[in-house]
């Protein structure tokens, strides 16, 4: 039924004034922010028992990964350990000695690749670079180290464990560029 | 019967700004206090460092807590009459 008196009943079941929608007021700022606090607090929280009570599945064993012959001298072969989904290169350098590390870069998780004779991996992304010996971040932006595994040769196969630094040369424990 | 909030703005009408601009001005404080310790947390749990993990964690529930403490004394502004 038509009638010529608009009816403004719909204002009291919404009433909140045009302008105060369109415009943040300071009010709102200051709640927003407390809001995005307890977003980080939380986020810390995460952090928090994630690192302490999740931490990362440990490689259990040792893990075959090709034969000696298969990798030329410089070279490189990437592999995925049974169970896991996280890409390895392994790397036979230029003084046959071979090196395992994680193929993702510590900035953004790139896949990195060895520069053959240059002893050192590249990260083509940002420029990153690694050395290919020890995988400590030579130049560029990665905050940390490759990650890195224990290649252990048997006869002619070539098999990959858990990194420890005692394994091969001592590891100086390294300090915090946060 | 009036509250804390009616009596200041009472008191106080025209602070109202200067108590805005200092809540806003600390709330953001606690925040970047708090992006650093995240930062920090994660770079050192990717690190192995999980030691600093749960101090951060309470730190920054603290700087939280603070905030949303602070929102009580903020100036509700003049009230609309209908």
């Amino acid at each position: 039924m038509a009638t010529d008196k608009k009816d403004n009943h719909w204002k009291e079941d919404f009433p909140v004034y045009q302008l105060e929608s369109t415009q943040v007021s300071r009010r709102d700022f200051a709640k927003f922010l407390c809001l995005v606090s307890g977003g980080l607090a939380v986020g810390s929280g995460y952090v928090a028992i994630k690192a302490n009570f999740f931490p990362p599945d440990k490689i259990v064993g040792e893990h075959f990964v090709c034969k000696k012959h298969e990798l030329p001298v410089g070279g490189t072969r990437s592999f995925v350990i049974n169970g896991s989904t996280i890409p390895y290169i392994l790397i036979r350098m230029e003084n046959d000695e071979f090196r395992a590390y994680e193929q993702k870069c510590t900035h953004l998780s790139c896949a990195v690749f060895y520069k053959p004779g240059s002893g050192k991996i590249e990260c083509p992304c940002h420029n990153g670079l690694f050395d290919a010996f020890t995988g400590e971040v030579l130049a560029g932006p990665p905050p940390r180290p490759l990650p890195r595994l224990t290649v252990v040769i048997k006869g002619e196969e070539v098999y990959v464990k858990d990194f420890k630094p005692d394994n091969d040369k001592p590891d100086p424990n390294r300090q915090s560029r946060s | 019967m009036s509250n804390f909030r009616e009596a200041q703005n009472q008191a106080h009408p025209n602070k109202t700004n200067t108590l805005m601009l200092a809540l806003i001005m600390i709330l953001i404080l606690n925040v970047s206090i708090q992006v650093w310790l995240l930062y920090t947390a994660l770079n050192n749990a990717l690190e192995k460092n999980t030691d600093i993990a749960f101090p951060s964690f309470i730190a920054s529930s603290i700087l939280f807590l603070i905030g949303f403490g602070w929102l009580y004394f903020l100036p509700s502004g003049p009230r609309v009459t209908k």
